[in-house]
C-alpha cells in the first residue's frame, strides 16, 4: 500500500491552520487564566457573542466580519473591564474567587447563551465574505482562504499581545500582577487597575476569535461549549501565561486533531488531543514553554 | 530643591487584638540614614508598613517631605506614596520569581517620573552590581540569596526615590554578604543623596553606617540615639544586642 503523502501533507497544513484559529480562541484564556489566575470559563460564551455581533453587522450593512470584530474592540475591551471590577468587587476583594467566582463565570456563560437564544434563537448563523468560497492550490496542498485568513490574522494578533505584555510598563505589570500583588504596588502600580486592563484585553480577544468561528463554521449560541476543555487544554499545555506556549501548543493540537481526524475518523480527535496533553504534562509539567 | 524627610508623629498601630506599636515618633531628617533597632517581633516591619500605607495606623500622624513639599501619608495608598517618591524594600525582598531580573529592574521604573530616566539608572544599578548584568535574562527566582537582596535595592533605585526605606537586608545573608550589602548601600546613599531608614537586627552593621538609631522594644521606641556613640554606649543595647 502505498504511503498516502498527499492526504498527510494536506491534513498537516489544515491542522496548521486550525491551529492558528485556536491560538486566537485561547489567547483571551491564557490572559485570564493563564496570567491573571482568574478562571473565566465563560470566555466562550464572549466569543459567541463576537461571533453573533459580527453575523448582525455583516447580514444587515455587509461589512466584513473580522473588520467588524476589529471596530468592537473597543466595546469589548470595556465589557471585560466591567465584568473584572464586577469580579473584583463581589469576590476577588473578600478572598473568595476559588469556588464562587468559578460559580460566577458559570453563571455568566449560561445568561450570554440563553440571552443569545432567546434574541436569535437556535439555528445555525452564518457570515458572507469573499474569501469564504475559495481555494489556494499549491500543486496537491489546499489552502482553504476561509481558514488561512483568521489564522493569518490570529498570528498577527498574537504578535501584537507578546510585543505588548514584553515592551511596555503595562504589559510587564501584568506579567508581574498575579506573582505578588504587593511588590506591584510597590512599584506603584495598582494591582486591580492593571488586572482591569488585562481582563479587557481578554476579553477583547474574544470579540476576534468570535469572527474567525463564524468564518470558520455556522454558529448557534451552545457551540462554544465545545471550545471549553480544548481551549483550557492548550492554555495548561503551551505553559502558563506564556503567548508564545499558546500559539505553539495551539498549532499542535490542530495538527494533532487534523491528522487524527483524517486517519481514524473525527470522534477520534478530542480523545488523542487530551492523550496528547495528559503524555507532555508527564513529561514536562509546566508545559511547552512554561517559566 | 531642598530636602526629603519623614516625621513620624505618636502612631499607634495593631494587627486585630493584637497591639504593635504603641505611640511611636521618629523623625528620619533629609540625607540622613537612621536605623531602626530591634529583634524579631518587635515592630520594626510594622512602622515601615505604616509609613508605605499597607497598615494603617489607628492614631498619630506621618509626613513626608519630597523636594521641600509636604504630604500627609495617613490614608494614601500604597501605591501613591511610592508614587512620591518613597520606596520600601520590603521584607523577604518581593520579587517577581517568574520574571527575568531585567524584568524586575524595568517593573521599578513603573512611576512615570522614573521612565525617564530610564536608562541612566539602569546603567547604574549595573554598575554598582555586576553580577546583575551577568544574570539579565535568568529568572529571578533562580538567583542566590545575595543576588536577590542586590536586585531587591536596584529595582527599588529604578524608581527614583528621594526616600529609601530599607527592611532587614540582612536576613538570610551569610556574614560577608552582609557587610558587603550595608557598605552597599551607603554607596548608593551617597550616589544618589537619598535619605535612608534601615531596619536592621544586626545592630553592629548597621550602625557603621547610620548617622543615628532608634532601638524598638514591644512597639515602643525604647532609645534614641543622637549619634552612634549614644548607641554604642547605651545599656539596653549592651543588654539586649552585645550580651555585656
Amino acid at each position: 500500500m502505498d504511503f498516502p503523502v498527499e492526504l498527510l501533507a494536506n491534513a498537516i497544513v489544515a491542522g496548521l491552520l486550525l491551529g492558528g484559529f485556536y491560538a486566537a480562541v485561547t489567547a483571551g484564556i491564557s490572559i485570564a487564566f493563564g496570567i491573571l489566575d482568574i478562571v473565566n470559563i465563560a470566555h466562550p460564551a464572549f466569543i459567541i457573542l463576537g461571533s453573533y455581533i459580527a453575523y448582525i453587522v455583516n447580514a444587515n450593512f455587509g461589512i466584513d466580519p473580522i473588520l467588524v470584530s476589529l471596530i468592537m474592540l473597543p466595546a469589548f475591551y470595556v465589557l471585560g473591564g466591567a465584568v473584572y471590577q464586577v469580579y473584583y468587587a463581589s469576590f476577588e476583594r473578600r478572598g473568595q474567587e476559588a469556588l464562587r467566582g468559578l460559580a460566577f463565570f458559570f453563571g455568566l456563560l449560561f445568561i450570554t447563551e440563553v440571552g443569545l437564544v432567546l434574541v436569535f434563537g437556535v439555528d445555525y448563523r452564518y457570515v458572507e465574505a469573499i474569501y469564504i468560497g475559495p481555494t489556494l492550490r499549491f500543486s496537491f496542498i489546499d489552502l482553504p482562504l476561509r481558514m488561512l485568513i483568521p489564522c493569518l490574522v490570529s498570528l498577527l494578533m498574537m504578535l501584537c499581545l507578546q510585543l505588548y505584555l514584553t515592551r511596555t510598563f503595562i504589559g510587564r505589570a501584568i506579567m508581574a500582577v498575579s506573582q505578588d500583588q504587593l511588590a506591584l504596588r510597590l512599584m506603584a502600580a495598582d494591582p486591580v487597575r492593571i488586572k482591569r486592563i488585562a481582563f479587557g484585553i481578554s476579553i477583547a480577544t474574544a470579540a476576534i476569535a468570535g469572527a474567525f468561528l463564524i468564518v470558520i463554521q455556522p454558529v448557534e449560541p451552545s457551540v462554544g461549549r465545545e471550545y471549553i476543555g480544548r481551549v483550557f487544554a492548550i492554555c495548561v499545555l503551551g505553559g502558563m501565561g506564556s503567548l508564545p506556549g499558546t500559539v505553539l501548543a495551539a498549532i499542535l493540537l490542530g495538527i494533532v486533531e487534523s491528522i487524527t481526524a483524517t486517519f481514524y475518523g473525527p470522534s477520534w480527535a478530542p480523545a488523542v488531543s487530551f492523550g496528547f496533553l495528559l503524555l507532555t504534562l508527564a513529561f514536562r509539567p509546566a508545559g511547552i514553554l512554561g517559566r | 530643591m531642598s530636602g526629603s524627610s519623614i516625621t513620624v508623629s505618636g502612631i499607634h498601630a495593631a494587627y486585630g487584638a493584637v497591639r504593635a506599636l504603641e505611640d511611636v515618633s521618629l523623625e528620619v531628617k533629609s540625607g540622613e540614614t537612621v536605623a531602626l533597632l530591634g529583634t524579631n517581633g518587635n515592630g520594626k516591619s510594622t512602622l515601615m508598613k505604616c509609613i508605605m500605607g499597607i497598615v494603617r495606623p489607628s492614631a498619630g500622624s506621618i509626613f513626608a517631605e519630597i523636594d521641600g513639599r509636604r504630604h500627609d501619608l495617613v490614608g494614601r495608598s500604597t501605591e501613591a506614596i511610592v508614587d512620591l517618591g518613597i520606596a520600601l524594600v520590603p521584607e523577604g525582598r518581593r520579587l517577581f520569581p517568574k520574571l527575568t531580573v531585567e524584568e524586575n529592574l524595568l517593573l521599578g521604573a513603573f512611576r512615570r517620573i522614573a521612565r525617564a530616566q530610564i536608562a541612566n539608572n539602569r546603567a547604574f544599578c549595573f554598575e554598582a552590581f555586576p553580577q546583575l548584568a551577568e544574570r539579565r535574562r535568568q529568572l529571578a527566582g533562580s538567583l542566590s540569596g545575595g543576588e536577590q537582596q542586590m536586585l531587591a535595592l536596584g529595582r527599588a533605585l529604578m524608581l527614583a526615590p528621594r526616600i529609601l526605606l530599607i527592611d532587614e537586608p540582612s536576613v538570610g545573608l551569610a556574614p560577608i554578604l552582609v557587610r558587603r550589602t550595608i557598605d552597599k548601600i551607603q554607596q548608593l546613599k551617597e550616589q544618589y543623596r537619598l535619605t535612608v531608614l534601615m531596619a536592621e537586627q544586626n545592630f553592629t552593621q548597621a550602625i557603621r553606617i547610620a548617622d543615628r538609631g532608634y532601638v524598638i522594644v514591644h512597639g515602643r521606641i525604647a532609645f534614641e540615639g543622637r549619634s552612634t556613640e549614644e548607641l554604642n554606649n547605651n545599656d539596653l543595647i549592651r543588654k539586649f544586642y552585645l550580651g555585656l
